[in-house]
């Protein structure tokens, strides 16, 4: 045995560990001029997403504040009638917002079931070779434009349903071929976010259920689905709050003036209201087809829209916080 | 708890229950795994119906409505070659011709086959594309300068009115008898016996009786003259009625007659489908007597010894542009040609020009296009047009383009998708055959054209070319503003943020942000953008100020409002890509003394490149197929000219779409599922990008 060798190890160390705290000690004392401007300009990217939302919020509120400080305009009416009818000054808001949920329900009629089967085959049963075909025929799905389902629920979708219902029965625009074609648009979205929720839970309680005896249909639906529950609900949220807020398809197939009533009676008359092979506009469709025209500013129309606006932001805003406190607080941790 | 719910469940069943209960239990597995198959079918059943949706629309029949019969302009201007020739010598009298002809070996004209017999001694007639005339291969069509001659009738007008009854068996019976005396073939024993048997069965064998009214006779002029001589001989032979002959033609006549507006129908060709289908619907129950048959002959004289058989390509160059024998052929002589052909009011010539030079508009040369052209139009539009483009430069599809425009003034009167062209293409005949002078044409709704030319009113000539450069625009603006944004934003909550409330904050904030409707941001970029800060988005800040675009709907506004829109998923995209690298890289560089910038610019963002990019590019394909946010911020419908600032109006591919889609013209339609196909193809080609971006990235790292 050498008797230098330790001596010298501990000397080197010594000496670097001076130089490197020499080194820290300098580093402070430099003003970083470049970096902390760099990280201003960093800290102002990200800024830039809260300015978008207390943007969007401002604006929102500020134009349907002034809505609702018209003389014209009551909020007692705008939340309870069943008119809306700007020409003769009728603000009630139930007429767009009953055809939105008619559409929506639709959708997910469509989208939930065919999205979580789609996602427990994807996840469950499907060969890695087979889902290696399937995903990107969803992704193709989900990276087709609204404009173009829109198309598709006009030319495709109402045709087949006034042939399969009678052209008496289903008008040309009608919020059924609508809501059939937003749960197709959704139902990539729903499909890919219940295979995630699916697939993040862990083998380990797939193998323990087989090894116990179950099916491999009682492993996913009995283990597999309960665990992700949390992130299956999440998706089917988000998935409403999309439906909710889905425009080209409704704007082009669904109608092109609200299913107006005089009262809430007549509305629930024989469910006109709610009938799906009617022509009706939604939220999103009214704010478009108004907003394509010539708007000028700071008019009854242009604040309207803004009021219409913020209830949707609204519905959609809390609909994604449900979602996000949903997978928060049940994510099941099995790490 | 889990472990008591275990423990309360029933005990498994045994013996033979235990068999039933797993073979439920496995029928239950079947079914249902079948059941997610299907939903997963349906699932791609949709992505085909989509898709079989636009394509359908994007090709198919449409019928088209000329101005003017393309058939007779080009008629026109062939008849109008041959007449313009040199040592051309026209005459209205066959004897001239004939006598002209005979005279000279370098001569050669066309007439009457039956009158050349007259002359055979002095002259020979030529056979065409090999096919010497004779009466075997004119009757069986084989000799292609030949048409057969018909009438037409009705059974229950031959029932109501036995005038026509009684002219139409007069008609079979000696029309084989005068009609050499036309210039024309008879028809042969055996056909002429058919055509009896088929009028005795719809008058019933009864012969009809002397009868008394009038007779109308309308249709084709080729057929007149022999109609003409019979109703002499009808009269002498005691008919006290009238007997009108209408000359306008076969199909014009053939129309008429199935509306009822005549007797008798003249035509120099048989009845084609849709012709038919019209006279069905009109409940005319139709029926067809060959007469006979009209042939030309083209003849030279018996001095000729090097003549016998001529293509038609030969024999259009006979008679229109060559000089001299030569020119047509090297072998033979080189003197000129001396051409005898009837005058242009003649029905010989058109004949001859249909059946020789075949009259497909699309067919003819460039030259004959622009002389079409130049006829047709004023001198000021051929100016015009010379100055957008010379003639020169100008290729033959240009030119026919132009002179469908210009001269036929064709338009899409309806349209019909890619299956019912294949399935019902019978009905489609029918229905063009109602529209006057309709036409049946296939169109590809999306072609060059289509891409290279402005919006139009009229479906025919629109194109998406502003829409294109529009989008294009736009989503420069968008990329521009959003792309390093998004990527400073992802670096500073990956690389820089602490865990204080304002980056919570920010977090929370864009995952909420990216659940904001799209039309949300249109309504924010409408009071923000277009209003607030219309100054800038109008120009006017920078001196650019176009009165027309001076109101903050212009691209820069869009591009901006596109660029918040994205922001949020580039952000989360990039994020995912930062927080792929792995720390070790970043704790190498720093323990070499580099800063946190370095650390980040030369080690984090080179290898997270990839993943941000394909997130990138999935964000873009994102704002480029956005429609509703544009529609709010006040996208321009209609636009002819292309952009060219950031301060300009725009348009763009999707909004296009959406015009066109919601006005209820089916033409529209068309339009629309062409320019979703380019849009398509479009945001494929980029999501295609990004997907081998990926999966080159994820190999790489493995």
């Amino acid at each position: 045995m050498q008797s230098d060798l330790p001596a010298t190890t501990t000397q080197f160390a010594a000496e670097s560990d001076m130089a490197e705290f020499a080194d820290r000690a300098s580093l402070r004392r430099q003003p970083h001029i470049g970096e902390s401007a760099i990280q201003g300009f960093l800290f102002l990217c990200g800024a830039i997403s809260i300015l978008t939302t207390v943007g969007i919020v401002y604006v929102l509120a500020r134009e349907a504040w002034a809505f609702f400080n018209r003389p014209e305009v009551g909020l007692g009416e705008f939340f309870t009638g069943v008119k809306w009818q700007p020409a003769i000054l009728a603000f009630g808001i139930w007429p767009l917002v009953i055809a939105t949920l008619i559409t929506s329900l639709i959708a997910m009629i469509v989208a939930l079931p065919l999205g979580m089967m789609i996602a427990i085959y994807l996840s469950e049963y499907a060969s890695p070779r087979t889902r290696n075909l399937l995903k990107p025929i969803l992704e193709v799905l989900a990276g087709v434009p609204t404009v173009v389902y829109g198309y598709f629920a006009l030319t495709f979708m109402t045709p087949l349903l006034r042939g399969v219902f009678g052209q008496n029965t289903v008008e040309i625009y009608n919020t059924a071929s609508a809501g059939l074609v937003i749960g197709i648009l959704i139902l990539p979205l729903v499909t890919s976010m219940s295979e995630d929720a699916l697939r993040a839970v862990p083998r380990s309680l797939r193998e323990a259920a087989l090894g116990i005896g179950a099916t491999k249909l009682e492993t996913s639906l009995t283990i597999v689905v309960p665990a992700a529950l949390s992130g299956l609900a999440a998706a089917f949220i988000v998935a409403i709050s999309r439906a909710v807020g889905e425009t080209m398809v409704v704007a082009l197939a669904a109608g092109a003036g609200p299913r107006n009533f005089d009262n809430w009676g007549e509305a629930f008359h024989s469910l006109a209201a709610f009938n799906p092979f009617k022509a009706a506009e939604t939220m999103t469709g009214h704010i478009v087809r108004i907003s394509g025209g010539d708007l000028s500013y700071d008019s009854l129309d242009y604040d309207s829209l803004f009021a219409i606006g913020l209830l949707l932001f609204l519905m959609t805003l809390g609909l994604n916080i449900i979602s996000r406190i949903l997978v928060q607080k049940f994510r099941e941790v099995y790490d | 708890m889990a472990l008591h719910s275990e423990v309360s469940r029933p005990h498994y069943p045994e013996g033979e229950r235990a068999q039933s209960y797993d073979s439920g239990r496995a029928r239950r597995g079947v079914v249902w795994s079948v059941l997610f198959m299907v939903s997963t079918m349906v699932g791609i059943l949709a992505l085909t119906a989509l898709l079989y949706n636009i394509v359908n629309s994007a090709f198919g029949y449409v019928a088209v409505q000329n101005e003017i019969d393309p058939q007779t302009v080009v008629l026109e201007v062939e008849e109008q070659s041959m007449l313009s020739a040199s040592n051309v010598t026209t005459s209205e009298d066959d004897e001239i011709l004939a006598a002209g002809v005979a005279a000279s070996p370098d001569a050669i004209g066309f007439f009457g086959y039956a009158y050349y017999q007259e002359h055979a001694d002095t002259l020979k007639a030529l056979a065409v594309d090999g096919v010497a005339p004779s009466p075997e291969s004119v009757d069986s069509g084989e000799y292609s300068l030949s048409r057969p001659l018909f009438l037409y009738t009705d059974a229950g007008t031959l029932a109501e009115k036995p005038q026509v009854a009684a002219f139409v068996d007069y008609y079979l019976v000696n029309v084989s008898a005068v009609i050499e005396e036309v210039g024309y073939f008879p028809n042969d024993a055996a056909e002429m016996m058919q055509a009896r048997q088929r009028f005795d069965e719809a008058v019933n064998g009864a012969p009809p009786a002397d009868a008394a009214g009038d007779i109308h006779v309308i249709g084709s002029s080729t057929v007149a003259p022999l109609t003409g001589g019979l109703t002499d001989d009808f009269k002498s032979s005691g008919f006290n009625g009238d007997v009108t002959q209408e000359i306008v033609g076969t199909s014009a006549g053939l129309a008429r007659f199935c509306d009822g507006e005549a007797d008798i129908a003249a035509a120099s060709r048989p009845i084609n489908r849709s012709e038919l289908e019209a006279c069905r619907k009109a409940k005319r129950d139709l029926l067809e007597f060959r007469v006979g048959t009209d042939a030309l002959a083209v003849v030279a004289s018996r001095q000729n010894s090097f003549l016998e058989n001529a293509t038609r390509e030969q024999l259009r160059a006979i008679f229109t542009t060559a000089e001299t024998w030569s020119d047509v052929d090297p072998s033979w002589p080189e003197t000129p040609i001396q051409r005898y052909i009837p005058g242009a009011d003649s029905g010989t010539l058109d004949f001859f020009v249909e059946s020789v030079f075949g009259l497909e508009l699309s067919d003819l040369p460039k030259e004959t296009l622009i002389a079409i052209l130049d006829e047709n139009v004023s001198a000021g539009l051929m100016r015009r047009l010379e100055h957008d483009q010379p003639f020169a430069e100008r290729s033959q599809e240009n030119v026919h383009q132009l002179v469908l425009e210009r001269v036929i003034e064709s338009t899409i009167v309806r349209s019909w998708s890619l299956t019912d062209s294949i399935l019902r293409s019978s009905e489609i005949d029918a229905a063009v055959a109602e529209i006057p002078n309709g036409e049946k044409v296939f169109r590809s709704w999306l072609t060059g054209d289509f891409i290279r030319s402005p919006q139009s009113s009229k479906p025919e000539d629109a194109g998406i070319r502003t829409a294109i450069l529009g989008t294009l625009w736009v989503i420069f603006i968008t990329i521009l503003f959003a792309l390093p944004v998004g990527i400073g934003a992802a670096v500073y909550l990956e690389e820089y943020a602490g865990d204080s409330w304002f980056n919570r904050l920010i977090e929370t904030n864009i995952n909420n942000l990216a659940g904001v409707p799209s039309i949300i941001y249109g309504m924010l970029g409408l009071a923000i953008f277009v209003r607030a800060l219309e100054p800038f988005t109008s120009g006017q800040l920078f001196g650019s100020v176009d009165p027309t675009t001076a109101n903050g709907r212009t691209i820069i506004s869009a591009g901006l409002t596109l660029g918040l829109l994205i922001l949020p998923l580039i952000i989360i995209n990039a994020r995912e890509a930062i927080r792929a690298v792995p720390g070790s890289l970043r704790q190498a560089s720093f323990g070499l003394g580099a800063t946190q910038w370095q650390t980040v610019w030369s080690h984090v963002l080179p290898n997270a490149l990839p993943g941000i990019l394909t997130g990138a590019i999935l964000s873009i394909s994102r704002a480029i197929g956005e429609t509703a946010p544009l529609v709010v911020i006040g996208a321009s419908t209609f636009i002819v000219l292309d952009p060219t600032s950031p301060f300009a109006k725009f348009t763009t591919l999707p909004i296009q779409i959406y015009q066109w889609t919601s006005r209820p013209q089916a033409e529209f339609r068309n339009l629309a599922a062409a320019a979703i196909v380019v849009l398509l193809v479009l945001l494929l080609t980029l999501n295609t990008t990004a997907v081998i971006l990926r999966n080159r990235f994820s190999s790489q790292r493995i």
